[in-house]
């Protein structure tokens, strides 16, 4: 009988905690989870879309880039070819950051319309590119190559 | 040549281990012990086979034999020879290849050394073994197979993944990682021979497993402390730990192991929780392979994620072959496995191990369920969500919080009793000490509540883990008229598993006060500098020098000269530079760390200018950092002493009686 | 040995490996494509490599995809800097060959690359059957939301996007897809959308 009564009492405790742990797990899913949207389904989900983390997918638009290297102060359109954003974006891009390039920019959407980033991946195309000429970086560096070495 | 010899070794392995699996259990219920020798015979010759195929796949690396479809792939006569070696592991087939060639080694090596023991448990672990393997060779012959013919022959290849040939750290990582992945299958194999053979009751499995299970998990502590080096000196964002899915996956297993290395001391001592350190065990398995699968296949989004192909049906196959078998034989014996102690005071040593069980189930579960929740999200409601930071380190503080308070007191506690009046000499050390720290992370200017109890609980659990060596030696010194060193040593060497764990808990306290310190006192900061120009940070002054640039053998560099000043002296020079590979169509940020005690300064180069009248640089002050590394080393050096075999008494100590049963095993 | 014990904690395997197999199926890196569906975005580009035999067009020739209406056309994106490019190549060029009279057009678009190499390579790679078309700036692919190459999109007989396709396509795809679609056409049904027939082939893979 006792067997039975702790037997029950065990279950019984394994039970709240699973229940207490399933809570605390969806409280802190729930307001953790970072959505993954195209510039599109972001502007469709219109004001409830404002002010929430979220990766931002998509290309950077042809001609939109604006870069300031002294204030490290970076603008840019990020399209999907249906609908596009405007992103800010504070410090450097990566070094391959370019019109056309596929990026991933984590963030918030703010009401007024600019995509505040906090960061900002380039998208491999795939695993191997040759670079084409002119892009190598010893004939884009050529100054740069030739200067001393220390 | 070298590929049909690779490839017809593995084929050939294939049958053999295949006939040993289906043969094996044939032979062991027959009652035939003669049977036996052929299955271990099985064992051996596919390590000699596969052995055969690692070398001859290595062979073709070093020679830039680009007839293979492996060498074609990950190969380039560019890459200096450190490299080509190591990209053995680099891409998918050839990481299986060396995974394999692991695991057939653990099971010769185990093979061996228990190949005299009666009865059938190491038979049906070599069986264990030997279906693992097979599952390897299975994925070498189809899926991932490095040995396919290429034809016609290219003249070069495109070279490693270049992140993956930037770095030394590269070639200690991963091999550390699969002989602790690998080796967990060792005690897995033993647990499912206790059960296949009915021995689960007593505690043999345990002991058989008990050295591989330490050394496994001591590779995997290596390698996780070795990623994230890897990660922080590579990645150029100053972090060593990010949560992703690849990181987890190796994270998982370590957590199950490290509950069961604690939990198992109570089974071997109190015969308690025999059911749960089967599952402990069955389950540190079934996360390794579910870690291999989450980061082979493809099917959870991560920046390290190999390519994928069809091999994700493989792995899921089988992670559907171990988890049904695994748990119906559990639920199946249960019966056998009730506890024959009890939990005689709420305030012991058990109700200490209790507790970090509980800790690190539930920890292992959070980590699970975060890296699992972006797929049950997209298949429940079809949204694409991935889960951050935020979350783990959310859930997750508290419990490293209440673990590195419990690896103060648990050591302090006493079996099966409530402590006595000793208890409180024990912790006020301890306590003062972690008040101590508590209140120079304070002063230092942090409010946030888990990195205070961090630097407390450090605190306190350093010197209660120190005061247990301090204690027994001093007693020795007292009584033997030793010298400390002496009196240590023989300490450690006559209670190895006690002090090796105590060793590794400072070790931790190490690694954790790095991560407290560095991710609450870190600063950072961006700067486009001019030749000459300086930022500061922290209190440091860095000087831009000058950009350059140089051709290498296998890469173009560029880079930028730093110097970090004291006063008007250089302190030293620091260079982050920018590697271009031929092969990728982006540069490899390289950062640049010099490493102090107190810190790190960590540069790294984000932009430039074409003529190089401006560099674009990001630094950061990383307190603590290289404690983690320290902390890392003396985990493994825990585990080391915990591995060697206990000391025979020594002659010096035949005359006193030996110390008494009190003194050995976790009894303070 | 507690039989109905085992036989029911085996069974709890079943919902995780359920999820898993589910998961297989999908492609996490991909960002879904606005395109299937949709219009597909008209272009005018220059062919840089003729093709073999039925399928040939002269370089030179100024393929539009308005004058394309009424066949099924395969658009494959690729450069020779692209490795997975490599793997689906023979498979693609086969496919198409085999469809040589019917009403499909394959079209391979070269992205961010130089005719002269694109060339090079389909020699080294031992021929295309279908032609190539130069896409200079990378406009087309910019239009198409392309990610990376190579990336394979189906278009319907109406000038529609039925289906886009990540990564390095396989023969059974292509066929499958190419089928469907003739088939649409065929029945003048109006054309299938991504999710009802992609989950019908299972060797679809990372369909979206």
């Amino acid at each position: 009988m006792t067997m039975k009564r702790t037997k029950w009492g065990a279950l019984a405790a394994v039970g709240v905690l699973v229940i207490a742990f399933g809570w605390l797990i969806y409280g802190g899913l729930d307001s953790n989870v970072v959505y993954f949207l195209t510039p599109k389904e972001l502007l469709a989900k219109g004001a409830e879309g404002y002010d929430k983390p979220v990766r931002l997918g998509g290309q950077v638009k042809p001609g939109s880039v604006v870069w300031d290297d002294h204030a490290l102060d970076l603008r840019f359109a990020v399209t999907d070819g249906a609908g596009e954003i405007t992103v800010h974006s504070k410090g450097a891009p990566p070094q391959m950051f370019k019109d056309g390039q596929g990026v991933v920019v984590e963030g918030r959407f703010g009401s007024d319309g600019v995509f505040k980033s906090t960061s900002l991946m380039v998208k491999h195309s795939n695993e191997y590119k040759a670079p084409t000429k002119g892009e190598r970086p010893s004939d884009m560096y050529k100054s740069l190559m030739k200067s001393p070495t220390t | 040549m070298t590929r049909l010899l690779a490839f017809d070794s593995i084929v050939v392995a294939l049958a053999v281990t295949a006939l040993g699996a289906i043969l094996g259990p044939v032979a062991v219920r027959r009652g035939r012990r003669d049977w036996v020798m052929y299955l271990y015979a099985a064992v051996y010759t596919n390590f000699v086979l596969v052995t055969v195929s690692t070398l001859a796949l290595v062979y073709g690396l070093v020679s830039h034999d680009f007839s293979i479809s492996y060498v074609a792939q990950v190969g380039s006569r560019a890459t200096p020879t450190f490299y080509t070696i190591i990209s053995l592991w680099g891409a998918l087939e050839g990481s299986i290849v060396f995974w394999a060639w692991v695991l057939a080694m653990y099971a010769a090596a185990v093979v061996w050394i228990n190949r005299k023991r009666e009865g059938n448990l190491v038979p049906y672990a070599a069986i264990t073994l030997l279906v693992v393997v097979l599952f390897f060779h299975i994925l070498l012959v189809g899926p991932a197979n490095p040995f396919q013919p290429v034809f016609p022959v290219p003249f070069d290849g495109p070279g490693p993944n270049p992140l993956l040939q930037n770095h030394i750290l590269m070639g200690v990582h991963p091999p550390l990682l699969y002989l602790g992945y690998v080796g967990l299958t060792v005690p897995f194999a033993f647990a499912m021979g206790a059960m296949l053979s009915g021995e689960v009751a007593n505690d043999d499995w345990i002991r058989l497993s008990r050295r591989w299970t330490l050394a496994s998990w001591g590779f995997l502590t290596a390698a996780i402390i070795a990623g994230m080096w890897w990660s922080y000196e590579v990645l150029g964002w100053g972090g060593y730990w990010a949560w992703d899915p690849v990181e987890n996956a190796s994270f998982l297993p370590w957590l199950t192991c490290t509950a069961y290395l604690h939990s198992v001391l109570v089974q071997e001592r109190r015969g308690m929780l025999k059911l749960w350190n089967l599952n402990l065990m069955v389950g540190t398995f079934t996360l390794t392979i579910l870690g291999t699968f989450l980061t082979r296949s493809g099917i959870i989004s991560s920046v390290h994620a190999f390519t994928t192909g069809t091999i994700g049906y493989y792995f899921l196959a089988f992670i559907g072959v171990v988890l049904v078998s695994t748990l119906f034989l559990v639920a199946g014996n249960s019966d056998k496995l009730a506890s024959e102690g009890r939990l005689d005071a709420p305030l012991s040593r058990e109700t200490a191990f209790l507790l970090n069980n509980l800790f690190f189930t539930v920890f292992m579960f959070t980590v699970l369920i975060g890296t699992l929740f972006p797929l049950v999200a997209e298949a429940a409601r079809g949204v694409k969500v991935s889960v951050g930071e935020p979350f783990f380190n959310k859930m997750t503080l508290p419990l490293m919080v209440a673990l590195l308070f419990l690896m103060g007191v648990g050591p302090a506690l006493p079996w099966k009793k409530a402590p006595g009046p000793e208890l409180r000499g024990k912790l006020l050390p301890g306590l003062i000490v972690g008040v101590l720290f508590a209140a120079a992370a304070l002063v230092a200017g942090t409010r946030n509540v888990y990195s205070v109890l961090a630097f407390l609980f450090a605190g306190f659990s350093l010197v209660v883990n120190v005061g247990e060596f301090v204690r027994g030696a001093s007693a020795r010194v007292t009584a033997h008229g030793e010298s400390w060193i002496v009196a240590l040593s023989r300490l450690v060497s006559g209670n190895r598993r006690r002090f090796g764990g105590y060793t590794a808990h400072i070790g931790v306290v190490f690694v954790a006060l790095g991560i407290a310190a560095s991710s609450t006192f870190k600063q950072e900061q961006e700067a486009t500098l001019r030749p000459g120009e300086t930022v500061t940070v922290a209190g440091h002054t860095l000087r831009f020098k000058n950009a350059w640039g140089r051709e290498e053998k296998q890469r173009q560099v560029i880079g930028a000269t730093m110097e970090w000043m004291d006063g008007d002296r250089v302190r030293a020079v620091i260079e982050p530079r920018m590697n271009y590979y031929p092969t990728s169509d982006q540069p490899v940020p390289t950062p640049d760390v010099r490493n102090t005690l107190r810190g790190d300064i960590y540069l790294n180069l984000m932009a430039f200018r074409q003529d190089g009248s401006t560099v674009t640089v990001k630094v950061i002050w990383e307190p603590l950092v290289p404690w983690i590394w320290l902390g890392g080393l003396i985990l493994c050096l825990g585990a080391i002493i915990g591995i060697l075999p206990e000391r025979k008494r020594l002659a010096g100590d035949r005359r006193t009686p030996s110390p008494a049963p009190s003194l050995t095993e976790g009894q303070p | 040995m507690n039989w109905k014990r085992a036989s029911i904690a085996a069974a709890t395997a079943a919902p995780v490996i359920g999820l898993f197999a589910w998961g297989l199926t999908r492609d996490p890196n991909s960002i879904p494509s606005p395109l299937p569906g949709r219009e597909a975005p008209v272009f005018a580009l220059q062919v840089f490599a003729p093709g073999q035999g039925e399928l040939m067009r002269p370089a030179g020739d100024t393929v539009r995809l308005t004058d394309l209406r009424g066949t099924v056309v395969v658009l494959n994106f690729w450069a020779s800097w692209c490795l997975a490019c490599r793997d689906e190549h023979a498979a693609l060029s086969d496919v198409a060959r085999s469809y040589a009279g019917q009403p499909v057009q394959f079209l391979g678009v070269l992205y961010n690359d130089v005719p002269d190499k694109g060339t090079a390579w389909i020699a080294e790679m031992g021929g295309q059957s279908y032609p190539s078309v130069d896409d200079p700036g990378a406009r087309v692919a910019i239009d198409y939301g392309l990610y990376g190459v190579p990336e394979t999109f189906f278009l319907d007989a109406t000038g529609r996007v039925a289906y886009k396709h990540t990564g390095p396509v396989t023969a059974a795809v292509v066929r499958f897809k190419v089928d469907s679609l003739m088939a649409a056409a065929l029945h003048a049904a109006p054309s299938p959308t991504a999710a009802d027939t992609a989950g019908a082939n299972p060797k679809a893979g990372k369909v979206q």
